[in-house]
This record gives C-alpha cells, structure tokens and sequence, in this order.
C-alpha cells in the first residue's frame, strides 16, 4: 500500500461529448506536498479535479481510462462518502458548497462528520479540530449564509477537512474572492499541508498564490500535461505565456528589468518576496 | 417488493435530492410573484413540481407538489397561503408528471413542413374538443342542472381560438412537433387537477378560490349549478389553461438545458434519446 | 455543544416539544375541516387563540387572518346570495335574495378557513421548522427528507433576494407590475428567466457538494441538537391524535348530531 494519490495514464471523456477533456495524464501528489494546476480555459483543470476526487465518472457518468489510486486504492472501486474520506474536493462558489440548512457555521463544519454517523463527542473534536486547522474558530457562532466570501470559502474547506481526508483538491478556490480573501484562503492552504500533512492539489489562475504556497507545478495543455517540475522552474519558463498561464508578477517584473538592459539580482526576489 | 423499493430508490438520486428543494422554491416564490404581486388570474406554482416529475419520475414528482403546499401553508416564509389543502392536488400533478416524463412527452421532435402540420392539426383538434365538450357538457346546458350565461359560451369560443392559435405558432415558430404533445399533456392534467380539486374546494371552501375565478363560480350558481358543479366548471376553465401554460414553460426551460445535464438525470434520457455506448453512467448512491 | 448551537426554545407553548406542536396542528386541521357543523371550528378557533396568547403571538396571527380577507368575501358573497336551492330569503331587493340557508353554510365554511388558518399560523410562528425536522429525523425521518425541507427553506429567500433583483433591474427598462394583465403576463417572462436557470444552474456543484461531504454514507446520520421531550407530551401527542379522528369518525357518520 503506497503513500500518494497517483494518476497513471489517465484519459477521460465526457458522456455524450466528442473529444477526450484528459488524455493519457501522469500525476502524482505525496502527502505533505503542494501541487499547483495551471492552463488557459478549457484545458481540463476542473476535469483533473473531478477525475482525481473520484467524481468523474462515479457521479457525473462519463469515460474513464488509466487508473486513479489514493493511497494504493483505486477510486473507481470506491463509494462516494468513502472517497470523501480519503480526498476533499472544493469548488469556486462558496455559497454552492454550504449545504444550507444549518444555522451556525459549527453545524454546518459537522455536516461531514454527523454524515458519517460519527458518535457526537468526535463530532464536536473533529469541527473544533477543523475550525483551528483553517484558523476561523471565531465564526463558530455566525450564520453560514450570511458570511462573506473569503469567510464561506473558508468554511466550505473546513467542512471538507472535518472528514480528515489525506488528500485536497481546488478547483480555483480563489478566483470569486478580493485579494484580502485569496490572501486567507492562500496561508489556509499552506498551513494545512504543513501541520495536518495532507497532500493539495490546487488550480490556480493566479500564478502569484501558486509560486508563494506550491511545491510543484504542473501545466495543462488541451488535456495533456505540458509542463512539470518544481514551482520557481515552471513558473520561470518561458513557454508559459503561450500555453495561456500569465507567469507571476515577479517573473514578469525580472524579464522586463533584464530586457531593459539592468541587473537583476538575489537581493530584489528578496525585497519583493 | 424489491422491484419496487428499486423504483422508489431509482428516482431519488443524489441530483434530484438537490434538484427537489430548488423546484419547491421555484413553486412557491414564482406562485407568490404571479398570484399577489403580478395579479394575474392564474396560479403558475407547479413549474417545479413538473420539472421533478418529468426529469425524476412519478413519485419524486409527486413528492414535490405536496412538500411545496405543505411548506407554503405551515412555513410560509413570503404571503401566507391556505393553499394547504389541495397538496391533495399537487401530488396528482406531480405524479401524472412522472407519467409524462416516461412517455417521452417534452422531448425535442424536430420536424419541417408537412410534418409539423399533423402535430399541429391534431393539438388544434384536441383543443377544439375540449372547448366543445365545456361549451356542451350537458350539466351546463341543462336549464335544471345549471348553465352559462351567455358571456362565458364567448369567452370560451375566444380562449379555444387562442390557444390553438398560440400551441399552433409554438410548433411552427420552433418547428418542433413536441408542442403538440406538451399541449394534450398540459390540457388532461389540468383537468384531472380540477377534477380532483372540486371536492376539496366544495368541502372545504365552500366552493370558491377566493381569486377572479370566482364569477364563474357565481355565473354557474345563477344557472342553478350546486356547490361541487359548479366549483368543478370553475376548475374546468382555469386549470387547463394554466397547466398548459406551466408545461410550455417546463418545455422551454428543459429545451435550454444541455443534454450532458440532462443525462444526469433518471429520466433524462427520455428527454434525449438514446445515450451513448460505452459511457458508464452515474452510479446512484442510494 | 455550546449553548449558541443548542438552542433550546423557552416560553409555556414554545417550550412545547417540536413533535407536540406538529400533532397539535394537525388535530387543528383534522377538527376544523373534518368535523361537519359549528363545533369543530369553533374549538379549534378557542384552542388557536389560547395558544396565540400563549406563546405571545397574537398579533401576528392577526396578519395571517386578514390575509384571508379576499377569500372569505367571497365565501360570504357566493354563498349567501348563490346557494343552491336555498328558498328561505332573509329579504328580497331586486334580484338579489341573500337565504338564511346560504348565510349558515357561507359562516361555517368561514370559520372553518379562518380556524384551520389560524392553527396553521400559529404553528408558523413558534415553530422553527429545523427543530422539527432534527426530532423527525431522530425519529426515523431519514436524511433525504430532511435535506428536502430544510434546503427549500433556505432556497425561498435566496430566490426572493435574485427575484427582486431582477425585477428591479427591469423595472428600470420599463416592466409594468401595475397596467393590464397582458403587459403584465408579458413582464414575466425576462423575470422567470435568469431566476428559474440561474438556481437549476447551480444543481450540479451542489449536487457534488454534497457527495464530497459524505452525504450519501448508509446508516443513521448524528444529531447533535436535541430538545427536550417529557413522557406527559408523548402521551398527550397520542391522546389528542386519536380522539380528533374519532371526533371526525362521530361527525362523518352522524352517531352523534353536533351543532
């Protein structure tokens, strides 16, 4: 039983659709690790989540081939709330994600764990664990509608992390926020992957959380991994931009000094970092 | 036994679990809007209940009706209702919904010329019935039973003319021989809804909605009609012409879904066709 | 649990256990619709009014009753100048013969409205629907069920919220909510729209929200609120249900003649 979410030539096909979203992709994820997802629109990164949460095809039907393991398991043999278990998924809409009919963002972080059947004491252990972990335990009382967007995102990660999955999946957590709100759910992130060890899968449009919080990057092109190797590389390579990926702005900001003809040195990455 | 504990579980998948509360919503918030803040005489509060059905089946469908008139008398949350009594009716709507979403009704039939003609003809001619049959039934045009004043043998005449009209130009503007279907589907729910609601406004209501409607109660009393006849002509007018509005609107909006949302549902292949070999479907977690 | 999430209600009706205030208005809607004559509404109206007072909630019952204004006109007109072979006039003006038989059925079949109303309202108004469905669902509701509930609860406001943003979005182009029916009828549709597909829009993400928090595990899930029950109620709760059926059993088949 090995360690690590592994995809192994995976390729999949909507029902009903013509072409492949994802063809014959390679992944892995280790515990512990931030992997980063870019691509331009329509390139297969909300595919790559569904398929590698295990949604796709168990509950959105569609064409599976290649395997997908979590933790040596593979996930087409797994049933919905135990692959919950194993590997969290979070959308872009935070209001989508609360299930609505809880009055205080407690229960609705329980809403997990009483799904399990989970006896009440654990219950309890397992929300205030998750409240901590996303460092939100001060919204315990509020009313999970009435939240703003960074705090409902925030919620919604704490509601799938009360399962104790190894494993999260993002698909553009950030991109309906203001960059106060992508800051929060950024520093989440990272001290999620370091204190509880889990492994993050995370799609990014905004290169710049990705070079501050990922270890590795991978870039997809029409399905099909283009790039991949550690964060500072990928993001510094020059093909991005024409794979559709706006490099970080401090990648940008070193080219255009360099073109103007100045110096670039170590001292100003530090500055700006 | 188990067959049928595997029908009931078939139609509650995950998707219309999530799909039920939006439809109730939809019944409730749009019935309100028509009903107190437009103020037109007609109810529109089953848009939702008919999408469940034909999407989810009979029973998800009829589940949704009664839910939606339970909700709206005991938590009303906009404009208090007494509609509570005739969830009676809104679990047959529901239900005759399901049966209507097996049959493929509101699928999409593409047609051109001559073959939307006969569509067209034969909705025109049930139309034309129905308007017969009301202006004829022999409890209204029996002087010792009751009767129309005058004014109602026109304004049925007129509406007959203007839904053939109107189903008509539905096929021919969307060239789409469905709206024959839709129309006839829409047409006998409406008028089981009012033959199963009489009984339930007679007793309870003493026979009256408490909306515009009411004159054609008055109108069929004059005429000498008793409490249960003359709430079942009441019926016999409006809710025809309001479910057949409410299933054009349910056609129109699955019309604007796509087929891979669609497909996700129990009955969505029915609305589609046939789906694709080799595709696994979505496992229904029960 | 802390006391924010436990929420126990407070109050000699309020206090009632969930279940208790639901047979409660069930026996008021069996006795008032199904029990032919004076009697039935006219208890059921005392015992609504008692529990109003009660629970401090009479005057907004009283809104609920003017709601019901426009249909019990109408019951009253209909009925007391229409009703079907009614001989005894009260007094002859002109066409207009309101009968004495047409006044007694149009009164009852007000008080009947008015009391089923009433105990509806009154179950509205101290009722917090969650809390039911929380002791329905311990009671063997199922999670479905009171998902169903609970998330159209939540969906009627966040619909009446895009709702009355659209409307005044195109109020400002010129929809009519006042002129004739057809400009009206013709205003609706730009607004059933955006709302309609907007929520059905969202069906998919929530759909797979849901799967992602374990949603469809087998078994009984975890309530973690529980309200306190008493054996007195339970025994209540039966007592009540089973006498309002037989009450109506009575009337129905006229062993016993009630006023």
């Amino acid at each position: 039983m090995s360690a690590g979410l592994v995809l192994a030539g995976v390729s999949y096909r909507y029902a009903g659709a013509l072409g492949a979203a994802l063809a014959a992709v390679d992944l892995r994820l280790e515990p512990g690790r931030v992997v980063g997802v870019a691509g331009a629109n329509e390139s297969g990164k909300s595919t790559l989540c569904l398929v590698v949460a295990g949604l796709a095809p168990s509950v959105i039907g569609g064409r599976l081939d290649g395997s997908v393991r979590i933790d040596g398991v593979e996930t087409a043999a797994t049933r919905p709330h135990e692959l919950a278990q194993r590997c969290g998924l979070l959308f872009q809409n935070a209001s989508t994600q609360l299930s609505n009919t809880t009055a205080t963002v407690l229960e609705e972080v329980a809403f997990g764990p009483c799904n399990l059947g989970l006896p009440a004491a654990e219950v309890v252990e397992r929300v205030w664990w998750a409240l901590r972990a996303v460092g939100i335990e001060p919204l315990a009382p509020r009313d999970p509608a009435r939240l703003s967007g960074g705090q409902g995102q925030l919620v919604a990660l704490a509601s799938v992390l009360a399962l104790r999955p190894s494993y999260l999946v993002l698909d553009e957590p950030t991109s309906e926020l203001d960059p106060a709100g992508t800051r929060l759910v950024a520093e989440a992130l990272a001290r999620i992957a370091g204190e509880t060890g889990a492994g993050i899968l995370l799609v990014e449009h905004k290169t710049e959380v990705l070079a501050h919080i990922a270890d590795d990057v991978v870039v997809l092109e029409r399905g099909t991994v283009a790039l991949s190797g550690p964060a500072a590389e990928v993001l510094a390579d020059p093909r991005l931009v024409e794979l559709g990926v706006e490099p970080p702005a401090q990648v940008r900001l070193e080219r255009a000094v360099r073109a103007a003809g100045l110096e670039w040195s170590a001292a100003l990455a530090e500055a700006i970092e | 036994m188990g067959l049928l504990r595997r029908w009931v579980a078939r139609q509650f998948t995950t998707r219309v679990i999530v799909l039920m509360p939006v439809a109730i919503a939809i019944n409730i918030v749009l019935g309100y809007t028509v009903q107190s803040v437009l103020k037109l005489p007609i109810y529109v509060d089953s848009i939702g209940t008919i999408l469940v059905g034909v999407l989810a089946g009979p029973l998800a469908g009829a589940l949704t009706g009664i839910l939606s008139n339970l909700i709206w008398q005991y938590a009303p949350i906009i404009g208090g209702s007494n509609i509570g009594p005739f969830a009676v009716t809104a679990g047959v709507i529901g239900f005759m919904a399901g049966i209507w979403g097996y049959l493929g009704v509101f699928r999409s039939r593409p047609a051109t010329g001559l073959r939307l003609a006969v569509p067209a003809a034969i909705a025109v001619a049930v139309i034309a019935v129905l308007a017969a049959r009301m202006y004829t039934i022999p409890q209204y045009t029996d002087p010792n039973v009751g009767g129309y004043p005058s004014w109602v043998y026109a304004a049925i005449v007129a509406i007959g003319v203007v839904a053939a009209v109107a189903v008509a130009g539905f096929i021919y503007v969307r060239r789409d021989a469905a709206g024959a279907w839709v129309a006839v589907a829409g047409a006998l729910t409406g008028i089981v809804a009012a033959i199963v609601s009489a009984p339930i406004a007679a007793v309870v209501y003493g026979g009256v909605t408490g909306s515009g409607t009411d004159v054609i109660v008055a109108a069929l009393r004059q005429g000498g009609a008793d409490v249960y006849n003359s709430s079942l002509g009441q019926g016999l007018f409006s809710d025809p012409i309001d479910k057949t509005i409410t299933c054009f609107v349910v056609f129109v909006i699955l019309s604007g879904m796509s087929t891979r949302f669609l497909a996700r549902f129990p009955l969505g292949e029915r609305l589609i066709g046939r789906a694709e070999d080799g595709d696994s479907r979505p496992r229904d977690a029960v | 649990m802390p006391d924010f999430a436990r929420r126990i209600p407070v109050g000699r009706y309020r206090g009632l256990h969930p279940v208790t205030k639901a047979i409660l208005a069930m026996v008021g809607a069996i006795v008032a619709l199904g029990v032919r004559g004076w009697t039935g509404p006219a208890v059921v109206l005392a015992a609504v009014v008692l529990s109003g007072a009660l629970a401090g909630v009479l005057r907004r019952m009283a809104l609920f009753a003017l709601a019901t204004i426009p249909l019990v006109v109408s019951i009253l007109l209909v009925n007391t100048f229409l009703y079907p072979n009614a001989r005894d006039a009260i007094v002859t003006v002109g066409p207009l013969s309101p009968t004495w038989t047409g006044a007694t059925a149009a009164l009852q079949a007000t008080m009947r409205v008015v009391a089923f109303g009433m105990s509806a309202a009154v179950f509205a108004l101290t009722t917090p629907i969650d809390d039911l469905l929380t002791e329905l669902e311990r009671r063997g509701l199922g999670r479905r069920g009171a998902f169903v509930v609970g998330s159209a609860l939540g969906a009627i406001p966040r619909m009446v919220e895009r709702a009355r943003e659209v409307v005044d979005a195109q109020r400002a182009r010129g929809l009519d909510t006042e002129g004739g029916p057809w400009r009206r009828f013709k205003g609706l549709v730009p607004l059933l729209g955006p709302v309609i597909l907007g929520a059905l829009g969202e069906v998919e993400e929530r759909t797979m929200a849901l799967e992602a928090r374990a949603f469809t595990a087998p078994g009984r899930r975890t309530l973690l609120r529980r309200l306190p029950d008493s054996r007195r109620q339970q025994l209540a709760r039966w007592l009540l249900l089973l006498g309002s059926i037989c009450l109506v059993v009575v009337s129905l088949s006229g062993v016993v003649k009630l006023p």
